[in-house]
Formats: structure tokens, sequence, C-alpha cells
């Protein structure tokens, strides 16, 4: 039995378990979703958006793909995950169930809490109604997937006017009880008028064991509110993750997602942006670092439908060994958006003969009054800047990873919160090799 | 020759001149003064056919006939030329290409034949020299990376070109320094003759130094507050544009 | 030898037609509309092809009806039925008319603009011309230059009979039968087309032309052309016409092979302006085109097209640079307006070492059109030190067209250094004005600023397709900005 096949046969079983705890409204939903699943299945490298990204490695494995036990967890043996130097709310989950002692949820004055909880509860149902599976795409078959089996995941409601004083960590642990494990976490956020919020998410495989995540989020930022969400995806090379994340932005709003892409055996990251009003800014930024065989894919998509908007796109990657890197950045800007600036810079090094790099900047314009413009290159160090630095006594290794981390340096200075930046600085150097005593 | 009566414009349903009188007789240089914002560029790009502004009311006449109905480039084929403050950049387009074009098309408007390369060529060549211009300018794309004094230099020698009756100088002597000044001014005088005129837009007094104007006149929320010769602007420098006002 | 003026041309032309007068003789020839293998071989067997022909083309057909018509370029359009085309038709004499005022008065304005010769006119457009003088002279001329050089320019049908071991080694060499659905229909059907050969060292003296390519009238629609510079050569090629050219035939399938041996290098520049339908988008030629050419060691070729015509063009020259130190350069002007539709690009495959290639591209758009770039750069694992650089620029005019860029940028070496750059700009209002107050009309203004945009690929044409090529752009977009 393939996976589709065990995931059909589960289907039944899942809506027969949580039937009691829906109503039919999202019921309909998941239903729908999974029509569309079994009718298309799973993309292969004949579908234009899979032409670089195979998914049939992962497929092979037999996951348990309903995981229900519940497994506890020592604060101190997992602590180096979260970003524990702050204040933060918590969500965390340990092989997709919600795990009450270690996180931290809110209702007061607003809700961190979980998606299963808001599903259940008739006081969410106006918010669910209005926003669940709205923005998340339809004709996409593994976000299908996960919109037919979802179930659990953080839920994060911000009213308007209301800075939260302290950001949100979203935390999924797996910890190897099965020997396959198939996660399909669904989180919603939505956030109101003028209000800001900051959201770190994290994947972290605590065995050799196979996971495989299919992440569904959707974000709503309306009237000139701000989200800035940064994901860590520093995964053991065992774990997969396919990470889909839907943003709609009301006018005036600024979304901005960081995505940190250092571990992992094959990471997909669709990044969607939909503009809904006028004076919006997307801000899209990565840094890629990655080696051995690991396979990193960056799809994104900006799409401006109102004008005077801008959109920021600064992809960076690092690839060695035989690893391979794939940016697939789109932009629309419809007839209607005029005055949109939208940049997109994809910029790339091979370290390894055995490394592939895969860009297709893509871009769509449909009005005349706009700037629009990508670049994209390809390259290596710059070997006189390496020479100057060992004539200077600085070791090859160490002068190589000095010079990657300048590269990369210009996208890790969007990250506005200081403790995640030293975190994320660190991380970065240390998968350089480069010891840094100082900020650069 | 251009005979602009009680003269009202708007742009975007704001009105910026109202009530413009303004008579400027061939051989005779016209200068127009006056602060920021009262309307000085306005006209001349009312006078040039800028189509973002709306005559209201009033006339602009030139040797008998009344502009209203005629395009941009009608009107430079009548023999308006006005020099940009902020000379557009055309990349890939040459100076040489740019003056050729402009040159042959106001010749067809006007029932001439195209001038001859050859002439054109002579022509260039000559007025280059008169302006002080360096052939490899010639051959660089319009105003891509010209400095601002190569900017202003560019629209003098297309002036040169292509000889017009009336030239109208807007704010030319801007982010000039004093030899780039010097140039121009002596540009201008070098092509004034008895059959065309020259109206000078200007914020300072500074470039009348080297351009006598025979007539100044003070500009002031849309309307001309104050005429007089060469020594009202003087007078201007001295006591500032709140004294007229 | 000096340079052929357009009067030469005219005279080369007409001899032609004079001397192989003998298609009056076909000309009721028509085959039944569709496709199967009787067709196939009736149409080698028209053309007294050898047996090995007529097996290739017949395993070609085989091979097409496998294939699917592809659908993923940025353009739609209906799909032409197969079975609904006559695959041959014996190249017809046009209408003689007497004089140019039986011409349609449209085409003779357009004629005019482009600056063309009344005598060429009279060709274009099938007036009877006079042959006042003995103009033999110059054909032999030329055709005895060629051949003192041991250059072989001919119809490849000419070359299937005449040069059997130079064709069975090439054609398909490129672009094999296998290669898409429109190549490999091509190779089934096609009509004719030019063969060139340049020996080794030999520098090809003049542009060699498709103007002079012998049999013109049948040979749109499903044309092959097969170039190979061997070693130490050079030629190069231009292909199309300014003026516009009105087919009946709606689908044009063509195929182009470029083969340069080590140290070699073609130059090979195209002006397309098939009829791109109405002001309605009604009509016009369907153009799905495969370019490719072959680098060796050290060899160079060089693609460069203006492309103004057509209702739907498919079409991406490329360049395979297989040999160490190769160059591949694509340099590509595409101006859509109305109703027009064109997806072209090109794809460079660096295969050997210290490979190089550029490719720029100028995507022009207006009126309700659809204009996109697709291009592949692939660095393969073993082409140390291999170069790109790409430049994608459009310019959109009005609000009710589209700009696409699809850029493909695959590496597989770390020596490899690419650089990719697109840019999206308009034409603009300042801009217009400043050249209207300079006496420059609007159309005018705009064909300088289209010019000035395509510069750097206007350039690379040789000198008197460049000036045609200039006023063509004119032309195209004349009216498109209100």
């Amino acid at each position: 039995m393939d996976l589709k096949e065990k995931l059909e046969a589960s289907f039944l079983a899942f809506e027969n378990k949580v039937s009691t705890d829906i109503d039919s409204a999202v019921h309909d939903i998941r239903s729908a979703a999974f029509t569309y699943f079994e009718q298309n299945g799973f993309p292969t490298r004949r579908d234009e958006e899979w032409k670089y990204t195979s998914l049939k490695p992962l497929l092979k494995h037999d996951y348990n793909v309903f995981p229900e036990a519940e497994t506890a967890l020592e604060y101190a043996a997992v602590k180096k995950y979260f970003l524990h130097e702050i204040e933060s709310y918590k969500i965390v989950f340990i092989d997709g169930v919600y795990s009450s002692f270690l996180s931290e949820t809110t209702h007061d004055g607003y809700d961190v809490c979980l998606l299963s909880a808001a599903l259940k509860r008739p006081k969410y149902k106006m918010v669910i109604d209005h926003y669940f599976n709205t923005i998340a795409s339809k004709t996409d078959s593994v976000t299908s997937l996960n919109t037919a089996f979802s179930k659990e995941g953080a839920y994060i409601h911000i009213p308007k006017n209301t800075v939260l004083p302290k950001p949100v960590q979203i935390l999924h642990f797996s910890t190897g009880n099965e020997a396959n494990l198939l996660l399909q976490p669904r989180n919603l956020i939505v956030v109101g008028e003028n209000s800001h919020v900051q959201i770190i998410e994290r994947h972290q495989s605590l065995s050799k064991n196979v996971v495989l995540t299919n992440s569904v989020t959707e974000i709503f930022t309306n009237k000139r509110a701000i989200v800035d969400y940064y994901k860590i995806q520093n995964d053991n090379r065992a774990a997969s993750l396919i990470d889909n994340t839907y943003i709609k932005q009301q006018q005036n709003s600024i979304a901005s997602v960081n995505t940190f892409s250092v571990g992992g055996n094959i990471t997909r990251n669709n990044l969607e942006f939909h503009q809904e009003g006028e004076h919006c800014t997307s801000n899209l930024n990565g840094i890629t670092i990655i080696g051995e065989k690991q396979h990193v894919d960056n799809h994104t998509l900006v799409h401006h439908k109102f004008p005077n908007c801008e959109s920021n796109e600064l992809y960076k990657g690092m690839y060695a060994d035989r690893s391979t890197g794939v940016f697939n950045g789109k932009v629309i800007v419809d007839k209607e958006a005029q005055k949109i600036n939208a940049f997109q810079q994809n910029n790339n090094i091979l370290m390894d003969d055995g490394a592939t790099i895969n860009s297709k900047p893509q871009l769509e314009i449909f009005a005349d009054d706009v700037k629009c413009s990508h670049g994209c290159t390809i390259g290596q160090l710059d070997e006189d800047a390496l020479f100057y630095m060992r004539s200077r006594g600085i070791p090859k290794k160490e002068a190589k990873g000095l010079l990657l981390y300048a590269f990369a340096n210009d996208a890790l200075e969007k990250i506005k919160i200081p403790e995640l930046k030293a975190r994320i600085t660190k991380l970065i150097a240390s998968k350089l090799g480069v010891d840094l005593g100082f900020d650069l | 020759m251009l005979e602009i009566k009680n003269l009202h414009a708007s742009i975007e349903d704001k009105d910026i001149l109202k009530g413009i009188n303004l008579s400027v007789k061939p051989g005779e240089v016209h200068a127009i003064m006056g602060p920021n914002g009262s309307g000085k560029s306005t006209l001349s790009s009312v006078i040039a056919g800028r189509e973002d502004y709306e005559v209201t009311k009033g006339e602009i006449v030139l040797n008998g006939e009344d502009l209203e109905d005629l395009a941009p480039d009608e009107r430079a084929h009548k023999g308006i030329f006005m020099s940009f403050q902020y000379p557009v950049e055309i990349p890939g387009v040459t100076v040489t290409n740019f003056i050729k074009t402009a040159i042959n098309e106001t010749r067809k408007a006007n029932g001439l034949e195209e001038l001859p390369a050859k002439d054109m060529l002579k022509k260039i060549r000559a007025t280059a020299e008169l302006l002080e211009i360096d052939r490899k300018f010639l051959s660089r794309s319009l105003n891509e990376g010209f400095s601002g004094g190569e900017k202003k230099r560019n629209e003098i020698f297309q002036m040169a070109m292509l000889e017009p009756k009336l030239a109208i100088l807007d704010e030319t002597d801007s982010g000039l320094d004093i030899d780039a000044l010097k140039v121009v001014a002596n540009g201008v005088n070098k092509l004034k003759s008895e059959d065309n005129a020259v109206v000078l837009i200007t914020h300072y007094q500074r470039l009348l130094e080297y351009i006598v104007p025979d007539y100044v006149h003070v500009l002031h929320d849309g309307k001309i507050v104050k005429s007089g010769g060469a020594e009202l602007a003087l007078e201007l420098e001295e006591k500032g544009y709140d004294w007229v006002k | 030898m000096s340079k052929y003026t357009e009067d030469d041309l005219k005279k080369e032309l007409e001899t032609k037609e004079y001397e192989y007068g003998f298609y009056t003789e076909i000309e009721a020839d028509k085959f039944p509309v569709g496709l199967n293998e009787d067709i196939v071989r009736a149409i080698s067997e028209k053309k007294n092809e050898p047996e090995w022909m007529t097996e290739w083309r017949l395993d070609a057909f085989k091979i097409w009806q496998e294939m699917k018509e592809p659908d993923w370029a940025n353009v739609t359009y209906q799909k032409p039925d197969f079975q609904n085309i006559s695959y041959y038709s014996a190249p017809k004499k046009k209408p003689e008319l007497e004089s140019l005022d039986q011409v349609d008065p449209e085409l003779l304005k357009t004629f005019e603009k482009l600056g063309i010769s009344i005598e060429e006119q009279k060709r274009l457009s099938g007036v009877a011309v006079d042959i006042v003088m003995d103009s033999v002279s110059v054909a032999t001329t030329f055709k005895e230059t060629l051949a003192e050089k041991g250059i072989i320019f001919c119809p490849i049908s000419e070359a299937i009979q005449e040069h059997p071991e130079l064709v069975k080694k090439y054609i398909g060499s490129v672009v094999p039968k296998t290669d898409n659905f429109y190549a490999a229909l091509n190779s089934a059907v096609f009509s004719d087309g030019s063969f060139c050969y340049i020996p080794k060292g030999v520098k090809c003296p003049m542009e060699l032309s498709t103007y002079f390519r012998i049999n013109e009238g049948g040979t749109g629609q499903f044309e092959r052309t097969l170039v190979i510079a061997d070693e130490s050569s050079y030629v190069s090629y231009l292909e199309g016409c300014t003026a516009p050219q009105r087919d009946e035939n709606q689908l044009h399938a063509a195929v182009v092979e470029l083969i340069a041996l080590d140290d070699a290098e073609i130059k090979y520049s195209t002006v397309q302006n098939w009829f791109p339908g109405d002001k309605e988008g009604k009509g016009g030629v369907f153009n799905f085109v495969t370019k490719r050419g072959l680098c060796e060691t050290n060899a160079k070729i060089s693609w460069t097209q203006v492309e103004t015509g057509s209702a739907i063009t498919w079409k991406y020259p490329s360049c395979i640079l297989k040999g160490n130190n190769s160059i591949g350069e694509f340099y590509s002007i595409a101006v859509t307006n109305n109703f027009q539709q064109a997806d072209t690009g090109t794809k460079m495959i660096h295969l050997g070492k210290n490979t190089k290639s550029t490719i720029i591209s100028k995507g022009i758009s207006a009126g309700k059109s659809q204009n996109s770039y697709r291009g592949l750069v692939q660095i393969s694992p073993r082409a140390k030190h291999a170069r790109n650089f790409s430049q994608c620029d459009s310019l959109l005019m009005g609000n009710e067209c589209g700009a696409h860029t699809f850029p493909y940028i695959e590496a597989k070496n770390k020596s490899a250094q690419i650089e990719h750059e697109a840019t999206t700009s308009k034409i603009g209002e300042d801009q217009l004005f400043y050249c209207n107050q300079r006496g420059i009309d609007t159309d005018k203004a705009i064909a300088l600023i289209v010019n000035g945009f395509s510069k750097e690929v206007l350039n690379k044409l040789p000198m008197e397709f460049a000036v045609e090529a200039q006023k063509l752009l004119e032309i195209s977009l004349e009216g498109s900005v209100g």
C-alpha cells in the first residue's frame, strides 16, 4: 500500500474520530480537500511547480499518518531548542499532540492557543468561519492533504490595536516513538488592525527516525498590522519538511517572513503573499546553508493585486557537497496594480562540484507603471579576497567562513529580535565553521 | 512675438496662474523672477503646452496665432523652445541622434526637406565648438548619467541647433557652478538676435549678471506684481521678495 | 567583392525565378488534407529523394504520432487540426499583377515606410517585373564567388541529391526527430529550405541570405535549414525579411540546425515579420520554430533576432556549447502589439570547459499582447569555469498588455559564474513631453525611445538589416500610445 492509498484508507477513520468535535462547515472543507488530494495525488516533477524537487524518496516510507500517543518531554532535554533567553508565549507539540506542560498560552486580551480548541468551541466559530482555509490553496494537493487532516496546530488571534509584549514560539517535536512519522500541523494566525506580533517557528526531530512534516500556516494581516515571522529549519537529516505558508494582507500592512534553512533532509518552502489592499509591504528573506545530500527549495509567490505596494525579496544560498538548492520566485503584478515596486534578488554560492542550484526567478507583469526587477547570481567566493585574508594570517577555512558569513549578512540584518539575531548568527557561523568573536 | 493675455491655469483643480499679461517682442530678453511656488515653472510649461496643466482663461498668442489647440510638438515646430529644469533621460538614444530627429521633424513640419547628413554634421560640429562641448559628449545617451552642468549645457546645445524664435530658459542657472554658468550665458548671448526672443525664468539674480535682460517681471502668487528694467533685479536681490508682495 | 545593393538583389531573384521557371509544371499539385505514412512517402517521392531520406521522414512521422502538442508556453490559441492541413503543395506562382496600382494600398504604404525600392516592392507584391537587362551575370558572379571558395549554398532538396553525405551526417544531429512535437512534424514533412556548407578555413565573403533562396514560394510552411561551418570557417547568415509577409498557411513549423566545428563561427540573424493578425486579433501566422546550434571546440554561434510578426511565436534559438572555450550568444528584440503572443528566448547548454554565453533580450509589449521571455542556462558538472550573463528587459506600453520572464538557471559546477538581471519599465510621460517639446511627435518619440531601448541588440545586426529593422520597430508600434 503506498502512502496515498494509506492516507485514503485513514481518512475515514480520521473523520469518524473528529466528526464529533467539528461543525459541518469544517467537515465540508476537509472532505472537499480530501477529494482534491484523492484526484490529484502527490505532485511529481512533471508538474512545473515541482520541476526541481522530487517527493518520491519521501513517499516510500510506511508512515504512521495519525499519531495519537502522548509523550512527555523534560524541559531540560529540549530547552536548547527554545529561544529561552527571552520571555515568550509557547505553543508546543510533541509528535503532533499538544503539550500543555511545555506550553505557555493565553486568552488574556488575545488568543494564543490551539487550533483544536478553536475548531471545537462555539466562541471561535466566527473567526474560523471567516478565516479558516480561505487563503490556503485549494488547488495544491499537498496543501489539500493538510487541510483534509487539519485538526491541530497553533491558533493566534489578536484583536485590533494590540501589540504583543513578547514573541510567540511554535515548536513541533518528534520523539522517534514511531519509526516513520507523518505530521500535518495547521496554523491559523489572524492579526487585527494596528496590531503587531512576532512569531518564531521550529520543527525539531529528536531521533534518527524518519519524519515528514506537511505544515500549512494561514496568516491574515488586517489594516496597518505588522507580522514578523521567523522560520528556523535546522532539523536532523532524517526529517523532511513541506512548509506551506499563505499570507493575505490588507492595506498598509507589513508582513515579513524570514526563513533560515540549515538542516533537514528535503525542505520545501511554499510561501505565498497575496496583497489585498493598497500600500502593503511584503518582505521575504532567506538564508540557506546546506551540504551532504540535503535539498532546500524556496518556492515563493508575491501577488500584487492593488496599487502602491511593494515587495522585497532576498534569498541567499550556500551549497556544499552534493546538496541542491532551488529558488523559484514568482512575482505577479495585476493590471490594476500600478505604482508597484517589486524587487527580487537571489544570490548563490556553490562550494563543491557536486552541488547544484536551480533558480527560476519569474516575473509576470500586467501593469505598465511599475518598477520590477529581479537578479540572480551564481558564483564562488572572491579568490582575491580569500588570498588577501590568508596573507594576513587567517587560515583558509576561517577566511572562507568569514566571506560566506559576510555574503549572508544582509539577510541576517532583517532579524528584529536581538536575541534571535544573536542565536541565528551563531547558528550560521557554526554551519560555516567560523568562530565569531565579534559582530560583523 | 508672444502675447499672453489674462492667462489663468490650474493643475488638478488647483489654480496656479491667476491672470498673467506679458508681451515679448523680437530681439528682447525678458526675465521672470519670483520666489518658489509663485508659478514660474507653470508658466513655462503652459507656454510649451504641457498637458497636465489646464488653461482655464485667457490666451497665449505667438506671432498672431492662438496656441490653445496646438500639441507640444506643434508649438515646437512654430519656434518655441523650452529648456527643462530637469532634462529627461532617454537611454540608448545619443545626443546626436536625438537632435537630428528633432531638427528633421521640425523641418518636415515646416515643409522643408530633411537636412542632408553632411550639413547636419557640420552644423552639429560648429555648434559644439561654439558652446565648448566635447565631441565625445555627442555620442553619449541623452542625459543618461549626465552631471547637472552637462544636462544644462546639452539643453543650450539643442537650443542652438533648433534656432527657436522664442526660447524659454527655465531655471537654467540652478545647480551650475560659475564656469558652467558662464558657458551657458555665453551661448545664449551668442544666439541672441533681432529676430528671436528669450524669456529667462530664474529665482536668483546671478544669471542676469551675464545675460542682461531688457525687462524684469516679478511673479508672485500667479500674477506679475511688478515690472521694470534690469535694475529691478538688483533691487530685488537687495530687498528680497517680501518687498514686492 | 563589393557589397550587394538592393538592385543586385532584385536581379538575382529575377534570374532565379527565370532559371527555375519549371515550377509552373507542378503548379496544380496539391495533396489531399491530412497526414499519414502515404502522404509522407508521397512528399519524399515528389522530391525524388533517396531511400534513406524517405525512411528518415517515416521514422520522424512515427515519432510525431506518439507525441502530444506541447502546452507549457505562455500562449493561448486554437490548436491547429493537423489532419486538416495539406502537407504538400508545389510552390504556387503568385498571381501576376500588371502594376503597383493593383496592390493593396496599405501594403504599399508599409513598403514605403520601410524604404523598400519600387522594384523590390513590385517583386514582393507579385507585380511582373520587366527584365530589361541581362542580369544573369550578377547571379553568375554570386555563384562563382561562392563556388571558388568551395562554399555550398543551395536548397536543401538539392543538397539531398548532390551532397547526400553531408546532409546524412548532419541533419537531425542538433535537433533530433524526437526533440519536440513540431520538430518531429517538420522532420516528417519538411518542404524545403536552405543548405549551407562552408569548407575548412574559409571566411564566407558575403552575408548569405535567404533572400537568395531559390524556390521562395512554397518553402515557408515547414522550412528546414542546415548550416555547417567546417573548422576555422566563418559565415554570417541572414534570414527573413522586414517586409510584411502574408501567408495563407497559418501553421509554420521550421527547423534550423547550425553546426560550428572547431574554431568556426556562425552568425545567424533573423528578422521575422509574418502576418500578426488584424487589429482584432483575427488570423495571423502561428510560428513554432526549433532553432539550435552546436559549438565544437573554440567555436562561436551568435543568434540575433528581431521578431515583430506572427500571431503566436514559439521560438528558442539555442546553443549547445559542447566544445571547450566555445561561445554562445543570443540577442533578441521581440515586439508584440494588438493581440499578438510571443513566447521566446533561448537555451544555453554549457557542456565544455570555459564556455561562455551571453543573453540580451528586449521585450516590448503594446496593445493587448503578451510577451514572454523563456530561457534556460544550464551548466553541466563538467563545464568548469563556465560563464553566463543574461539581461532581460521589458518595456510595457499601455495597461492592457503583459510582460513575463521565465528564466531557468541550473548550475552543477562550483566554478560557474552566472549573472541574471531583469527589469521592467515603461515609456514615461515626461520622456514623451520632452521629445514633443523638441518638435518630435509622439509616434516618432516612441520609435526613438524604443530604438534606444533595443540598441544593444540592433547593433548586433548586419548594417543593412539594422536600418530596416529599426524602421520595422517603428511601424510595429505605431499608434500604440494614445
